[in-house]
C-alpha cells in the first residue's frame, strides 16, 4: 500500500471508530434515514382516497343513480347523498364536504344526446389547490367510466379529440415519485450534515495542530474522511432502496449498476460539500449552521423534489444547474420509474461529476496546512 | 534511537499577529543530545516560537535553519523527522491508547515489525502498557501527556519538540516525564520544549528566557544563575524584567 493510501485508510479508519463511539453521529446516520422515510413515505402523500362527495341528485333517474353509483366504485370518492333543504355552497362552506356533484334533471334523458349532452356539475374546494387538482384529475378519468355505467354501455362512449394516459405511473401514485427522490435529500443529510463537523471537529479537539504536524497530506487527510461518509450515505441509499421496494411497492425498471454510480455520483459531491464547509468554518456549529442551509435546503425546496423546477422563475430555474441534488433527482426518478439508460442520462451525469470535481477542488484549496489566522 | 543528528539555528526571529509583537529578534541556537527549555510567563511567545519550529507558523522576520547531519532537509523530510506534541488537548478522547499508537503508526508509514519493537518499549518505558486499552479521554494528566510523547515518539524523530509537557501534572508525573526526556535526549534526540514553571528551566542542559516575544537571556542554567547572583529562575526574571526592584 502507498504511503498516502495508508494515511487515507488509516483516518478512514479513526474516523470510522469516532462515529461507532458517537451516539449522535450514529443517530444521525441511521435514524435519520428511517425518520424521513417513514415522514414523507407514510404522511406526505398526495394520492388522496375517500374524497368526499356530497351529491345532489335532481334528476333522480336510473341513470343519474348508476352514474353516481359508478363513480362511488372508483375508490378515490366517498359518496353521500344530499339530505332535504342542504345547498352544494353551504356543503362546501361549512366543510361538510370537500365537493358536491350536481345532477341536473334531464341527465338521463340526454345521455345518448351528440351536442349538448347530459348536463352535471362538479364543485369543488378551491381553498386547497393541491387537492383540487388532483381531485379533478381523478374525476376526469372516472366520470369517463362513469357515463358508460349510467348509458349501461348501451352505445360507445362520444369519442374525445384527446385521449390521456399517464406513463411511468399510471396511477399518478405520489409515493412513486416522493420516495425515489427521498435517497436525494438522505444523501444530502448524511453527506453534507456529518462530514460538515469531521474537520471542523479536528480543529475544535485541538487533535488538527498535531496532526498537521504529521507527513499527512490534505489529499490523504480528505480521502480518508471522506470514505466512512460515503460508506454510511450507501446504507442510507441502501435503505431507502428497499422500503421503495418493499414497503411503498415502487417499480425499479432502470439498471442498478448505473444507479449505484449515480448514487456515489451524488455523494461525493454531498461529502466534498460537506467537508469544504468544515474546513472553512472550522467550527462546528457554524459548520451545522451552514450545511443545514446550503445542504438540505436545495435538496428540498430546488431540486425538483416537491416543486417542478420548470415551475421556477428563470433565476431559480438557473440557480438550480449548481446544485447537484437537481441533477441526482433527475437521474434517480428517471432510473426507478421509466427505466433511463446511460443514453439519456449522460448530461445528468457530467453535471454531477463537474459539481463534484469543483467542490473536491474547492476543499483541497481551502485545506490549511497549517495554523496561519 | 534518533536517525540524524539535528541542528536549530534561529537569527533574529520575529512575528506578529495584527498589532501584538508575537516574537522580536529572537537568535538561538539548538542542537541534538540536549534538552532546551524555553521559559516565560504566559503569553511570552513560547508557544508561536515552538509552532514555528515545528513549521506551522511562518517567520515573519529574521530567518530559522534546520539542518539534519549538517544538510537542509527538504520540507517532507523535516517533518518525517520532527515530532511536535502541543500544549492544548489534542488527542481523540474517544481512542484508546493503542488505537493512537496505531493510528500513528500509519501516519508515519512505520513498517509492522519496528512498530511492534517500538510500540512495546514506549509503553513500557511510560509505564502506560497496563493502560494500552484504555482510553485517552479517561486517562490521568500525567498519562495523557505521556501518550502524546509515545504517539510522536513512535517514529524515532530526529528533533522532539514539546509545548508545556508537565503543565497539569502532579509533581510525580512530572518527574517521570522529566525522565522519558533525559533518556531521548541521551539517544541523540534534539528537545525543545516549553514551560511557564521558572523552576523547571534548571532541569534544562540550556535555557532561554523569553519574556514579552523578546529573549532575555540564554545559556546554560546554573551559568545563568551563578552570573546574575540568583538563588532561582523565579529570582533571575524578577531581576531580568525589573520585577524585583
Amino acid at each position: 500500500m502507498s504511503p498516502k493510501l495508508r494515511v487515507a485508510a488509516s483516518i478512514a479508519l479513526k474516523e470510522l471508530r469516532h462515529i461507532r463511539r458517537d451516539p449522535f453521529t450514529l443517530a444521525m446516520a441511521l435514524g435519520m434515514p428511517v425518520l424521513l422515510v417513514t415522514f414523507f413515505g407514510f404522511i406526505i402523500d398526495f394520492h388522496y382516497k375517500n374524497i368526499s362527495v356530497t351529491v345532489f341528485d335532481h334528476d333522480g333517474t336510473p341513470a343519474s343513480r348508476r352514474f353516481a353509483q359508478s363513480l362511488g366504485a372508483s375508490g378515490y370518492f366517498r359518496l353521500s347523498k344530499a339530505h332535504e333543504g342542504l345547498t352544494p355552497d353551504y356543503a362546501l362552506e361549512n366543510d361538510k364536504s370537500f365537493s358536491a356533484l350536481v345532477i341536473n334533471p334531464g341527465f338521463g334523458r340526454d345521455l345518448d344526446k351528440r351536442g349538448a349532452g347530459p348536463s352535471a356539475q362538479l364543485l369543488l374546494d378551491g381553498s386547497d389547490n393541491a387537492k383540487t387538482g388532483v381531485t379533478l384529475g381523478y374525476f376526469q378519468q372516472a366520470s369517463a367510466m362513469a357515463f358508460d355505467a349510467a348509458r349501461g354501455q348501451r352505445s360507445p362512449p362520444p369519442s374525445s379529440p384527446v385521449s390521456t394516459r399517464f406513463l411511468f405511473n399510471h396511477e399518478l401514485n405520489s409515493r412513486w415519485f416522493i420516495i425515489p427522490g427521498l435517497t436525494v435529500v438522505i444523501c444530502g443529510l448524511v453527506g453534507i450534515l456529518l462530514t460538515a463537523l469531521t474537520v471542523a471537529r479536528e480543529w475544535e479537539n485541538g487533535s488538527m495542530e498535531m496532526l498537521l504536524s504529521t507527513p499527512a497530506r490534505p489529499g490523504s487527510i480528505i480521502a480518508g474522511k471522506l470514505a466512512p461518509y460515503l460508506a454510511l450515505g450507501f446504507c442510507g441509499v441502501a435503505f431507502v432502496y428497499a422500503a421503495a421496494r418493499l414497503v411503498f411497492g415502487v417499480p425499479f425498471c432502470g439498471s442498478h449498476a448505473l444507479y449505484a454510480f449515480s448514487c456515489l455520483l451524488f455523494l461525493l459531491a454531498a461529502t466534498a460539500q460537506g467537508l469544504f464547509i468544515s474546513i472553512a468554518t472550522r467550527q462546528q456549529q457554524l459548520a451545522m449552521q451552514f450545511s443545514i442551509v446550503s445542504g438540505l435546503l436545495p435538496s428540498l425546496l430546488l431540486s425538483g423534489f416537491v416543486f417542478p423546477v420548470d415551475s421556477m422563475p428563470l433565476f431559480f430555474r438557473w440557480f438550480t444547474c449548481i446544485l447537484p441534488p437537481r441533477w441526482f433527482m433527475e437521474t434517480s426518478r428517471d432510473l426507478f420509474l421509466k427505466g433511463a439508460g446511460l443514453a439519456d442520462l449522460w448530461p445528468q451525469f457530467l453535471m454531477q461529476a463537474l459539481l463534484c470535481a469543483v467542490l473536491l477542488a474547492l476543499g483541497l484549496k481551502k485545506f490549511k496546512t497549517d495554523l496561519e489566522p | 534511537m534518533s536517525a540524524a543528528k539535528a541542528e536549530i539555528t534561529l537569527e533574529g526571529l520575529g512575528r506578529s499577529f495584527g498589532s501584538v509583537r508575537a516574537l522580536d529578534g529572537v537568535s538561538l541556537r539548538l542542537e541534538s543530545g540536549r534538552i532546551h527549555g524555553i521559559v516565560g510567563p504566559n503569553g511570552a511567545g513560547k508557544t508561536t516560537l515552538l509552532r514555528i519550529l515545528a513549521g506551522l507558523l511562518r517567520p515573519g522576520s529574521g530567518t530559522l535553519a534546520i539542518t539534519l547531519d549538517g544538510k537542509t532537509p527538504s520540507p517532507e523530510k523535516l517533518k518525517a523527522a520532527l515530532a511536535y506534541f502541543p500544549q492544548e488537548q489534542s488527542l481523540y478522547p474517544d481512542l484508546s491508547c493503542m488505537e493512537h499508537l496505531e493510528f500513528f503508526r500509519d501516519l508515519y508509514g512505520i513498517s509492522a515489525g519496528d512498530f511492534k519493537t517500538r510500540a512495546a518499549r514506549l509503553l513500557e518505558i511510560s509505564g502506560l502498557a497496563r493502560f494500552s486499552d484504555r482510553k485517552a479521554g479517561q486517562l490521568s494528566g500525567g498519562m495523557y501527556k505521556k501518550l502524546g510523547l509515545a504517539c510522536v515518539l513512535l517514529h524515532s524523530p530526529s528533533i522532539l519538540l514539546l509545548d508545556e509537557p508537565t503543565i497539569g501534572v502532579d509533581p510525580i508525573s512530572r518527574r517521570e516525564v522529566w525522565n522519558l526526556l533525559y533518556s531521548f535526549a541521551k539517544e541523540g534526540m534534539l528537545v525543545a520544549l516549553t514551560t511557564s514553571y521558572l523552576d523547571e528551566a534548571e532541569r534544562c542542559a540550556s535555557a532561554a528566557l523569553l519574556e514579552s516575544g523578546k529573549l532575555l537571556l540564554c545559556g546554560e542554567p546554573a551559568e545563568l544563575l551563578k552570573r546574575a547572583g540568583a538563588a532561582s529562575f523565579a529570582e533571575l526574571f524578577l531581576a531580568s524584567t525589573g520585577g524585583g526592584k
